[in-house]
């Protein structure tokens, strides 16, 4: 064949084709896929709804006031006709949740007003005439044309003669003609990203336009309306003439978002403490971005549907057929069920932990019956912290502790022995008279089926004593510290204070005892509530808490893996010949790792100008092979142009034989 | 109409500009020849384009105004050019031309070619463009070319509207040029007393006062308007803004809150320097000259309650340069990158070297001085420009500025980015590459010194402590 220069490939054709090695009967891990993936459909949209409705109730006043100023904008004013109506939408520091907003923001101006939308963002507007084609192009809905033609094809031109330039506002006057809208409403989305110089000569555009053109500017601004003022030039500033919205803070949003998904009382799929910490310390360290809270949300969910196949007893109305043995196999080795089993053993059920062992039909009731009573001790649980927030509110105590942080503490197990309930429960003992009925009122909100307070009859009772009391100054408690007094007696020349108690009225008294019984049975209702959720039975079905899998998904660490592989190659090779010697931590330098991780770790040792001669040298020593130097060279030089490829290295200009560090690790 | 009815019209409605109405008359009227080519020239708001486009209209000659504002590229000033000269003709004819010969005008040949095709046979006809000096994209070789129109075109006259006269740019000599010139403060004041606002938004009621008739209370308003806009004109426009609307916009702003004692029945409506006294302070400050997109409320509400403020309220006005929360790290990579621009690279090692001694690597602001006070005065860095730093330089200092170790994160490389996009962070160099976190590129910070002292007083880390040559103040 050497004389050919090229020629057809013929494998030889072989008679028997090669077995499969795949394994077929064995068990599927995946089975019941579908039906997960449909039970997790189910309890996702319903999450969704819960988040679609917070999110408008949000943001609701915001956009009802932005509506109104658009409404009135659209009137023409015959004494302003020169300035463009502009609202400032101050949205704070999320970029990433801009466009959400924005448009729902559009969905209420088109549902509200007879107006036309249309979003300009900065990635699509890098110059005046991109932006005018985009806006002409998102008006007329024209199918996207190519760029470097301007003009219509000749053909349809040359009939009618001379036609509007595709970036002509002439296109939006025709349009305009047609559609008779109100007013143009133009959100630039993100201000800030825009060229200054795009922004001044785009509204000196629509100004000289607004006699045809009746616009509207909505700015989204990160920042803050003077930094936006101090951006545009005098000339433009004269144009715009408007008002300034402020949007609800994205961390007010996400605490809403928490007590409406995570805390709620009526969720199929609970998350966990750990998690639940990790995504809101992310929001406060890192992103502040409602979009990013709600995407790891729905990861967990899809996390939990997808690798835990016990998941499948968490599907409404699920029958014994539907589910598969693997699924009751997979019960009976979760540690809850083990910690179940043994306690039973110690209250010597044997007879029944045979049969859950045995009988797959008796688990299954089991199983069914457990899940809804673990479901209604969380769900208690969760009231009890809304219950415990609202107190907390109405009392006014400080710090004031948002709901999601009381939340985690409870879902942790550790409310009990807080300090923060017994603080609360302090200041219920000395809750004065007026502060109690505010109270009581106030909790009504929460109340519900698992609560069994009887609030009314307190509410009658205080009522009656308040209606009682000749004094307009409210009733006090005996824990109250305005019925205690300090004496002081001096005795032998030294000052004894004393705690003394002042008499108390009848009213008082009576007014204690009220309390203290509200009191006792508010403590009895947090200690019977507040349980530790991970020692429930079935805890694993009902709660998702691994952090990792969200961390690899949301937070991952592109630069340190990087470091890590070539600082440690064993780590990821996993060979025998390097391990031995990273034991102890410091990985060793030895002929047998990768020449690029062996060079990057002779890198790590100098200082940020490197001379490639001492370079090669010292490589040289370490994995250089006496009888073929070139050999040794070429990896150098490979390894070197990896490292330069990667970034790490530069050449220098200050000296001709020498590279420039330019990444250190651990950044 | 007549010219002499036409001077006579257009002088009542733009005042003070009879020259040049008359100048205007004398070269472009119906039965005498016109001149080529005009260069109108003069400030902003000084009448150009109102009084041109006001003679043309009523004049009868056929006109057509290109306004350069609206063209975004010199091709597209051709295009439009084209398309309006066509559509004031046919409304002169009467008749739609047949359009199909013009559909494309790539350059100014093809725009002389049009035109000369358009006007063959017809009578006089004006062109305008409006603001040619602020063309964007324009070809170098469109003035001159246009100054030649009307030697190719007999029947063409061309009108530049310009700010400044253009006596090398057209390169031809003997052009005439007709000078707006800005208008004196007796000519501002007579032009906006034609229209006083009203001191009163709500007549006062007949029944109460039945001589206060409209009459009275127009004669007031002109009255007071008047001496009103002197002031205003002595005191603030005749030093910033002195063109005719931001002298409106300044007095209109003023007004409301000028007259605001008189509508609360402080003082009469003809007790002018007693309100000149009360309200002085308006006049101290420079609010009513600067233009705002929000108008301020701050004014309204202060004097709401009852209180006037004798003396220029020192109303520092808070400038924030963002007003929600920044997340933790975000914060921390904000003052890292400030200490980044302002700190010489080499006294990195003393100011944010983790000793193990356990000596914080603060120093003590104010040392230097007094000690080395040398002859040459150092000005504070803070007050000069930042100066671009690397990416890991920034990544070094924030974590030496943190406590516990911050684990290596692809968020904050987003965080980055979205202060980039904000315009906090601003990349100097590598902008070649497509990669925002090329370790090539250069970073400079776009905040000042207040600001980032705030932002460090708000996570407990003073500022001032890490700068070198600390800051005084």
């Amino acid at each position: 064949m050497e004389h050919q220069r090229c020629y057809i490939y013929s494998p030889l054709e072989s008679e028997v084709r090669p077995s499969k090695r795949q394994r077929t009967n064995i068990v599927q891990p995946q089975n019941l896929l579908a039906e997960r993936l449909q039970t997790f459909r189910e309890a996702w949209s319903h999450q969704e709804k819960q988040i679609q409705t917070t999110l408008e109730n949000a943001d609701r006043t915001t956009q009802e006031k932005i509506l109104d100023f658009i409404k009135v904008a659209a009137q023409p004013d015959p004494e302003d006709s020169t300035t463009i109506p502009t609202g400032l939408i101050i949205a704070g520091p999320s970029i990433a949740s801009y466009g959400p907003y924005f448009e729902r923001l559009g969905r209420r101006i088109k549902d509200g007003t007879d107006c036309a939308y249309l979003v300009l963002s900065s990635s699509e507007s890098p110059n005046l005439k991109t932006l005018l084609k985009n806006l002409v192009q998102k008006a007329t809905s024209r199918a996207a044309e190519d760029d470097d033609d301007e003009l219509l094809p000749p053909g349809a031109s040359s009939r009618n003669g001379p036609k509007l330039l595709n970036f002509d506002l002439g296109h939006l006057q025709g349009w305009q003609k047609r559609n008779r809208a109100q007013s143009i409403v133009i959100a630039i989305q993100d201000s800030e990203a825009f060229d200054s110089n795009v922004l001044v000569e785009m509204i000196d555009l629509f100004h000289s336009w607004l006699d045809r053109l009746p616009f509207v500017l909505l700015f989204g601004i990160a920042t803050s309306a003077e930094s936006f003022e101090d951006r545009l030039s005098g000339n433009s500033l004269r144009y715009l003439k408007g008002q300034k919205f402020d949007v609800t803070q994205s961390d007010e949003i996400i605490e809403k978002l928490f007590s409406a998904t995570i805390a709620s009382a009526h969720v199929s799929l609970r998350i966990g403490p750990n998690f639940s910490r990790r995504i809101l310390d992310r929001q406060k360290d890192h992103v502040q971005n409602v979009q990013d809270f709600l995407d790891s949300l729905k990861y967990a969910y899809m996390a939990h549907f997808y690798a835990n196949c016990t998941s499948i007893f968490l599907k409404d109305g699920i029958s014994f057929t539907h589910s598969s043995p693997d699924a009751f196999e997979a019960v009976r080795n979760l540690p809850s069920f083990r910690r179940w089993v043994e306690d039973k053993l110690d209250s010597l059920e044997t007879q029944e932990i045979r049969k859950l062992l045995d009988s797959d039909r008796y688990l299954f009731d089991k199983i069914s019956q457990q899940l809804r009573s673990s479901q209604q001790v969380l769900s208690a649980i969760n009231i009890a912290v809304a219950f415990l927030s609202n107190v907390r509110e109405s009392l006014q105590i400080t710090p004031s502790v948002p709901l999601s942080s009381l939340w985690i503490r409870a879902a942790s197990g550790e409310m009990v022995e807080s300090p923060l309930l017994r603080e609360t429960m302090l200041s219920i003992k000395k809750i004065p008279s007026n502060k109690f009925l505010h109270l009581l009122s106030s909790l009504r909100n929460v109340q519900e089926d698992h609560f069994s307070l009887e609030l009314d009859t307190y509410r009658t009772e205080l009522e009656e004593l308040v209606k009682n009391s000749t004094d307009s100054a409210p009733l006090r408690s005996q824990h109250d510290v305005r019925n205690d007094s300090l004496r002081t007696t001096v005795v032998a020349q030294k000052v004894l204070l004393s705690k003394h108690k002042a008499a108390l009225s009848e009213q008082d008294k009576a007014y204690s005892e009220l309390v203290g019984r509200f009191h006792d049975e508010i403590q009895d209702y947090f200690n019977t509530t507040f349980v530790d959720p991970q020692e429930l039975f079935l805890s694993e079905i009902l709660i998702y808490d691994p952090k990792l899998p969200h961390i690899e998904v949301f937070q991952p660490k592109p630069r340190f893996a990087i470091e890590r592989a070539l600082s440690t190659p064993h780590d990821y090779l996993g060979c025998n010949c390097c391990g031995s010697s990273g034991r102890d931590g410091e990985a060793a330098l030895s002929a047998t790792q990768p020449a690029t991780a062996l060079l990057y770790q002779l890198y790590l040792e100098s200082g940020s100008l490197i001379n490639v001669s001492d370079l090669w040298s010292a490589f040289n020593a370490i994995g250089g092979d006496e009888d073929s130097e070139s050999k040794t060279m070429a990896l150098f030089q490979r390894a070197l142009a990896e490292l330069k490829y990667l970034g790490l290295v530069k050449p220098s200009r200050k000296k001709v034989d020498h590279v420039a560090k330019m990444m250190w690790k651990g950044l | 109409m007549l010219p002499d009815e036409i001077l006579d019209q257009l002088s009542r409605e733009f005042p003070c500009r009879e020259l040049q109405i008359q100048q205007l008359s004398a070269l472009y009227s119906l039965s005498l020849p016109s001149a080529p080519l005009l260069v109108a020239h003069g400030l902003t708001a000084t009448g150009k384009t109102s009084i041109i486009r006001s003679y043309l209209a009523l004049s009868g000659i056929p006109y057509a105004i290109i306004n350069s504002r609206e063209c975004i590229t010199g091709r597209h000033l051709l295009e439009r050019t084209v398309s309006s000269c066509l559509d004031a003709l046919d409304e002169d004819e009467g008749g739609p031309i047949d359009r199909r010969p013009y559909a494309r005008t790539e350059n100014i040949n093809a725009l002389l070619v049009h035109l000369q095709r358009m006007l063959e046979g017809s009578g006089k006809f004006v062109l305008v463009f409006d603001g040619i000096d602020k063309q964007r994209e324009i070809p170098p070789t469109l003035l001159p070319a246009l100054a030649r129109f009307g030697e190719l075109i007999p029947n063409l006259s061309i009108i530049l509207i310009t700010t400044l006269a253009l006596p090398y740019a057209l390169h031809k000599p003997g052009v005439p040029h007709l000078h707006f010139s800005p208008y004196p403060r007796s000519s501002l004041l007579e032009i906006l007393s034609l229209d006083p606002p009203k001191i009163f938004l709500e007549p006062p009621s007949l029944e109460q006062y039945p001589d206060y008739t409209l009459d009275a209370a127009a004669e007031d308003d002109a009255w007071l308007w008047n001496r009103f806009l002197g002031t205003v004109w002595d005191s603030l426009s005749k030093h910033a803004g002195r063109d005719l609307i931001s002298f409106r916009n300044t007095s209109m702003r003023l007004w409301r809150e000028f007259v605001r004692p008189i509508v609360e029945g402080q003082f009469g409506t003809r007790d002018f320097a007693r309100l000149m006294v009360n309200r002085r302070h308006l006049f101290q400050g420079e609010d009513a000259i600067l233009d705002r997109i929000i108008s301020a409320p701050s004014q309204a509400s202060l004097t709401q309650n009852g209180v006037l403020p004798t003396t220029p309220g020192k109303t520092v006005m808070k400038r924030k340069t963002i007003q929600h929360d920044l997340p933790y790290y975000s914060t921390h990579l904000l003052i890292a990158a400030y200490l980044a621009s302002y700190n010489p690279s080499r006294t990195d090692t003393t100011y944010f070297m983790k000793h193990t001694d356990k000596r914080k690597n603060k120093r003590k602001v104010h040392t230097t001085h007094g000690v080395t006070k040398s002859k040459h005065r150092r000005i504070p860095r803070h007050l000069l420009t930042p100066s671009p730093f690397t990416l890991d330089r920034l990544l070094a200092i924030f974590r030496s500025l943190l406590e516990g170790p911050v684990p290596q994160v692809a968020d904050l490389y987003t965080q980055i980015a979205t202060l980039t996009s904000l315009r906090l962070l601003v990349r100097v160099g590598g902008v070649g590459s497509a990669d925002p976190l090329d370790a090539g590129a250069r970073w400079r910070v776009n905040f000042g010194w207040e600001w980032v002292r705030g932002l460090g007083r708000g996570v407990g880390i003073e500022v001032g402590e890490y700068l070198v040559g600390g800051v005084d103040g």
